[in-house]
């Protein structure tokens, strides 16, 4: 028995590391038992109070630096939202175009605004087409929301158009459904009056205003806007009723140039 | 002893707290591995052994190391096997002599690379190779380190002399 414990003692070294070694492997095939799963589930709560500090330490190391990037991408993200925003709207307007030239039974020509404003005394808007494309002057020009004015100077490649915000813009429209017609002019912003409707007519607030077709330029029942006020002139045998225009006129990017009433033609 | 325990423990918390501040895409260094190699070769490998496995075990059990019993496997192996190195740098050649301790902690790094990327190996060899070979020499950087304080034939005849 002595000779046996002197023979352990001996080679412990070895013993105790076949022992480590066969433990070692036997946890090893353990890995997936459910108790050595809780095990160590409790050791890492325990644990977690000496590695607390250091992850906390770690943390703010790297916040000023992931505040930065976060300020970055934000600054990112809004731009490219922004974009995609701008391009939606572009779509829209684009696809209201391209939906009113094929309803449309005029001959329409596109063209894309180039400048607005450059006459001092004239509110205007210049188009990129010219004589080039068969553009005359006294042309009715519209965008997908209705009628916004006339061309008044025609170059080779360009083309200046009188929008219906001048002072000395009238058009003549009627008001539907009740049919009165009167010459439309403009006040301020987007808001047009029309003159010269007789007293007795029923007016009522959102009806539409239409291009009357008496005009040389403008083709009849081309949309103008709606009714957002009506009221009797003192001392006047006339009524006069506000108009809410629907095109932009502040914001025009792209424009089509009546060429022809195909109506007429047939 | 009580004095190499505690240092025992104190290299513990060294990997267990500060080894992440060091990881390089998610390659760390292993510091236990050094200590219980210099343990082995001063302390001999029965102490080495009892060291290296209940290091292994509390670092397998606070979630450092991946696999449940891996670590504590590595380090028994690796005490048990610094410990033939005990006074052998001037009975041996010297480039034996280094050519052993090395593969000594090579053998520890393929066991560990090995059981952790089993998969790789079997499908990317290469791969396998590049993991084992960072995880190997990262280690190796801090062991030269130590190793220039404390070079590794002085603590192979520390015990003889």
């Amino acid at each position: 028995m002595r000779n046996l414990y002197l023979f352990f003692l001996k080679y412990k070294d070895h013993f105790i590391f076949l022992i480590f070694v066969f433990s070692s492997t036997f946890l090893l095939l353990q890995n997936d038992n459910s108790n050595i799963h809780i095990i160590r589930g409790k050791f890492s709560d325990k644990f977690s109070i000496i590695s607390s500090p250091f992850a906390w330490m770690r943390s703010m190391s790297k916040l000023e630096e992931e505040t930065q990037l976060l300020r970055e991408k934000n600054i990112q993200l809004s731009l490219k939202m922004e974009s995609m925003f701008n391009a939606n709207e572009e779509y829209k307007s684009l696809l209201k175009l391209l939906q009113l030239k094929e309803d449309s039974h005029l001959e329409l020509l596109a063209a894309n605004v180039i400048n607005s404003g450059s006459s001092s005394n004239l509110s205007s808007i210049t188009l990129d087409i010219g004589t080039d494309r068969g553009i005359k002057v006294g042309q009715a020009v519209l965008v997908s929301e209705g009628i916004i004015g006339k061309t008044v100077i025609v170059g080779k490649n360009s083309t200046v158009v009188q929008i219906m915000n001048d002072v000395n813009f009238r058009l003549s429209v009627r008001i539907l459904p009740s049919g009165n017609a009167g010459i439309l002019r403009h006040l301020k912003d987007d808001i047009c009056e029309i003159r010269e409707l007789q007293k007795n007519s029923e007016i009522l607030i959102g009806d539409k205003v239409v291009t009357s077709g008496f005009s040389q330029i403008y083709p009849k029942n081309l949309p103008v806007g709606e009714v957002i006020e009506v009221f009797n002139e003192r001392g006047s045998f006339q009524k006069v009723a506000k108009v809410r225009i629907k095109a932009k006129l502040g914001s025009l990017l792209h424009a089509f140039i009546i060429i022809s009433d195909l109506d007429k033609i047939g | 002893m009580v004095k190499q325990i505690f240092l025992g423990l104190g290299v513990f918390i060294l990997q267990f707290s500060l080894v992440d501040f060091l990881s390089i895409k998610m390659i760390r260094p292993d510091f236990l591995v050094i200590f219980i190699f210099y343990f082995s070769l001063i302390n001999g490998s029965y102490k080495g052994i009892v060291l290296g496995f209940s290091m292994g075990l509390l670092c397998d059990l606070t979630g450092v190391g991946s696999y449940f019993g891996l670590t504590s496997l590595t380090l028994s192996i690796t005490a048990y096997l610094s410990g033939f190195l005990i006074g052998k740098y001037e009975r041996l050649l010297p480039y034996l002599f280094h050519f052993l301790w090395i593969s000594i902690l090579t053998l520890h790094f393929f066991i560990i690379s090995y059981v952790q990327f089993q998969t790789l190996f079997e499908s990317n060899f290469f791969d396998f190779l590049l993991k084992f070979i960072f995880t190997f020499g990262y280690t190796m950087m801090f062991f030269i380190i130590v190793q220039f304080f404390f070079p590794v034939k002085e603590a192979s005849r520390a015990k003889i002399s």
